[in-house]
């Protein structure tokens, strides 16, 4: 740090590699996605850039970079919980919804069948395999010869089609 | 990964001799300096109270006075720690603070003890807390402008020492200027309101020490 601050840029760049390879388990320890770990990580290699006039060298790195490591992980932690605290649902507003009868809908078995039956044959067979006989999309494919891939497409369109008529 | 490498490359290439910050106590003594010389100043234009003279025969003054000045003492260096993000690895100076402030409130309530029977209280009362305010609204500015060029990671309590430093002193001014003896009034219209001017502080902190 001594010989970066003389403006050494080969020492800075060990420096600052050094300071990665030393933070980055301290990170990984608290926050569990790795792209927000570099996030971060990039952050404090920021910050100890705008701060280093604050070391003069005369005292051990490590508890520097770390007191800036940890303000900085800290800040984030905050604005991401304070991000998921705008995002929530208020609790007033869920109290109507859980006041509702959720398994009650608008739409009986037998009329879901009867759309079913009029959907094209190919899709209206997957549907029937997959919810009355519980298969799934990949022993579908291996009955019909279908692709897995095609199955699953064939099964959204038809879902598309069925929302589209019930809610007419 | 690679934009980590990126990264560094691009502040390895940014990276020119900088000069190294001033050691804190250094530091310190700059700002007790520069507002000890401001204190004078304003000493000379309001004139200083006319019994000072007297009044520095009386312990309890005396003692409510060096009191003061530890409180203003104690914060400035604490602030001044506190610039460096790792409060240059002398973490204890941080509490200097609250041993000088407990100091100062154990004289002050012994010196309440004393003024028996109590001196009679002056007329205006919220003025005091106004004048302090406004005399001390320079040195906490200067503190805070310089203290922003620093990288301080306790914003609160930066902010906090900060404001009751330069309070104390436009406290301590008042005290030198002002023809009070009631320690009552001191005490709510001089000495209460600092921990207000210590909230005000953290919040003043989070908002300007951001970097």
């Amino acid at each position: 740090m001594k010989q970066s601050l003389t403006g050494n840029a080969h020492a800075y760049t060990t420096l600052l590699q050094e300071t990665t390879r030393l933070l980055r388990p301290y990170l990984s320890k608290r926050i569990s996605f790795s792209n927000e770990v570099d996030d971060i990580l990039q952050e404090i290699l920021v910050s100890i850039h705008k701060a280093r006039h604050t070391f003069d060298g005369n005292r051990p790195y490590k508890p520097w970079a770390f007191a800036i490591a940890r303000f900085r992980l800290q800040d984030h932690l905050r604005s991401h919980y304070a991000d998921h605290l705008h995002h929530a649902e208020e609790i007033t507003k869920l109290e109507e919804t859980l006041q509702m009868d959720v398994t009650e809908t608008d739409f009986s078995y037998e009329s879901i069948s009867a759309e079913v039956e009029k959907l094209p044959e190919k899709q209206a067979t997957i549907l029937r395999m997959m919810h009355q006989e519980g298969y799934t999309a990949k022993e579908i494919a291996e009955k019909t010869g279908m692709k897995e891939s095609a199955v699953k497409v064939a099964a959204h369109r038809a879902y598309k089609v069925l929302r589209q008529r019930l809610e007419r | 990964m690679d934009n980590i490498d990126n990264l560094i490359s691009k502040l390895s290439q940014d990276a020119k001799a900088v000069k190294p910050a001033h050691h804190p106590v250094l530091l310190s003594l700059e700002w007790i300096t520069f507002i000890v010389f401001y204190l004078a100043v304003s000493l000379m234009i309001s004139s200083i109270r006319p019994d000072l003279m007297v009044k520095f025969q009386h312990p309890w003054f005396i003692a409510e006075i060096v009191a003061l000045v530890a409180v203003f003492i104690t914060t400035s260096f604490s602030a001044a720690f506190l610039s460096f993000p790792d409060i240059y690895q002398k973490r204890f100076i941080v509490l200097a603070p609250i041993i000088s402030f407990a100091l100062f409130a154990l004289v002050m309530f012994l010196a309440w003890r004393a003024d028996s029977p109590p001196s009679p209280a002056p007329v205006h009362s919220i003025e005091c807390t106004l004048n302090i305010t406004l005399m001390a609204i320079l040195p906490a500015a200067l503190v805070f402008y310089v203290m922003r060029k620093f990288a301080s990671t306790h914003h609160y309590w930066s902010g906090s020492t900060i404001l009751i430093s330069a309070f104390s002193i436009g406290a301590l001014w008042l005290r030198l200027y002002e023809q009070t003896n009631s320690i009552s009034h001191l005490i709510t219209c001089h000495y209460l309101p600092m921990i207000g001017i210590g909230l005000i502080g953290m919040w003043m902190g989070k908002v300007f020490l951001k970097w």
